[in-house]
């Protein structure tokens, strides 16, 4: 998982020369093209990316481990969440618990149609289990949202 | 699916070890920082979960 820690360095990196310094210290490394738009747009690219596919927007940048941590950890909850048969919110609520409950399911983004498939029997939220299974889903999305947040910090060249 | 089922305190377990593995994987670099931190992030999600646990129990009844 060391991979990580190159991966948004330029190849003629001037600190390639100290390791002790970079070791110890970790500094900030723009990458080529840092602050043009093309590497905004490219950033925004890499977070719509990680958002639809959890994971996906630290594998486009390289950043193995952590794409596969947060692809299995979003994962798990949302399949958690599912067996547990917890609430998975549909558009159109009526309260803003309803809606907001819905914005954080969406942020698994893919992962959102998988739990309506996984959950075929409808929610049960009339036992503990249910409520669990309703916070489980709600976690995925905001940590997977939090990952695409993650990976476009880490795309726009800051310390990540 | 076959719909699952957890006690109070496993559905704790399961939600405290996904979510320390992914602050410590999101949140450091380095191997054994991400242990460290995951592993005391766990700590805390348990630790404070039993705690407002037995805060809420006068209460429950």
């Amino acid at each position: 998982m060391s991979d990580e820690l190159t991966a948004n360095q330029p190849a003629d990196d001037p600190h390639a020369s100290a390791p002790a310094e970079s070791e110890t210290h970790p500094v900030e490394h723009p990458s080529p093209g840092h602050g043009t738009v093309e590497a905004e747009v490219r950033a925004i690219a890499v977070a719509l990316m990680g958002w639809l596919v959890p994971g996906l927007g630290h594998a486009l940048q390289k950043m193995w481990g952590r794409a596969v941590a947060i692809f299995l950890a979003v994962g798990c909850l949302v399949y958690l969440g599912a067996g547990l048969r917890g609430n998975l919110f549909a558009p159109g609520g009526e309260d803003a618990f309803e809606r907001l409950g819905y914005a954080a399911d969406l942020g698994t983004g893919g992962f959102y149609l998988v739990a309506r498939m996984l959950e075929s029997s409808g929610a049960d939220v009339s036992h503990a289990d249910g409520d669990y299974g309703t916070r489980f889903l709600a976690t995925a999305g905001v940590l997977n949202l939090l990952a695409a947040l993650h990976a476009y910090e880490a795309a726009r060249g800051r310390k990540a | 699916m076959v719909p699952l089922q957890f006690s109070h305190f496993q559905a704790l377990l399961l939600f405290a070890l996904i979510i320390s593995l992914a602050f410590g994987t999101l949140g450091r670099r380095r191997p054994l920082e991400r242990l460290k931190y995951a592993a005391w992030s766990f700590a805390m999600f348990l630790l404070v979960g039993i705690a407002l646990g037995w805060l809420m129990y006068p209460f429950s009844r």
